[in-house]
């Protein structure tokens, strides 16, 4: 167990969330801050993802949204402890989590929202038609009212 | 209400679809787990084995943490 540990550097994820008194512009040089960190811990970045503005589920020192971002990475579990001090120590930062991950045990998210996707075009497309005909019908009374006015008027 | 867990279909949703590790960014599915208070739901009620339950409430309680899910919840 222990010779397979240190045998490749571990992967860790680190989500963090930036104060929402930011605006977006100035995000730049505090997520650059944070890939510094990792930088001088010695570790390899191999994934970032923005998660953009969320709003947090509780408000978290006066904050109701954040800015999440998510970055991967290998570092040696000896420097991981100064990154996460250095992390805690960043105002801007108002909470982050590294988690370590397993590689080979993750699977990827069913995503059970991409299921109902394709059946609402179809539902769509049926409104739509029921509109047209809907449409359709209308157009024809609205015609026939106004054979009926011209004759009237045909008459006067 | 797709959401809702069946109480006759007692099966361990995370065996059952080969999910070894569950992930706390995963809102979608923890929400499946807890309450309308928000309070995680014992594998009693839910059918989830014993190894995943202990890994679906460390994943739900991360998801706390990082505001992703309410510590509590008021239903109105």
């Amino acid at each position: 167990m222990a010779k397979n540990k240190s045998a490749a550097t571990p992967h860790y994820e680190l989500l963090y969330i930036i104060a929402n008194k930011f605006s977006e512009n100035e995000l730049e040089p505090i997520v650059e801050k944070v890939a510094k960190l990792i930088e001088e811990g010695q570790g390899t970045t191999t994934h970032t993802e923005d998660w953009g503005k969320k709003k947090l589920a509780y408000p978290i020192n006066g904050y109701t949204h954040g800015y999440y971002r998510l970055v991967e990475f290998d570092m040696e579990a000896a420097n991981l402890a100064r990154v996460e001090r250095n992390l805690r120590m960043m105002p801007e930062v108002v909470r982050h989590m590294i988690v370590k991950k397993d590689l080979s045990r993750v699977t990827p998210i069913p995503r059970p929202a991409a299921a109902p996707k394709p059946e609402l075009p179809v539902k769509a497309e049926k409104e739509v038609k029921e509109e047209k005909q809907k449409e359709k019908t209308n157009l024809k009374d609205l015609d026939e009212k106004l054979d009926k006015i011209l004759e009237t008027n045909d008459l006067l | 209400m797709e959401n809702t867990i069946n109480k006759n279909d007692k099966q361990c949703y995370f065996c059952v679809n080969n999910i070894k590790e569950i992930d706390y960014k995963d809102g979608h599915t923890l929400r499946r787990y807890v309450g309308s208070y928000m309070k995680i739901f014992s594998k009693k009620k839910t059918g989830t084995c014993a190894k995943h339950q202990r890994k679906l409430a460390t994943a739900i309680k991360r998801a706390r943490i990082m505001a992703l899910m309410p510590f509590v919840n008021q239903p109105k």
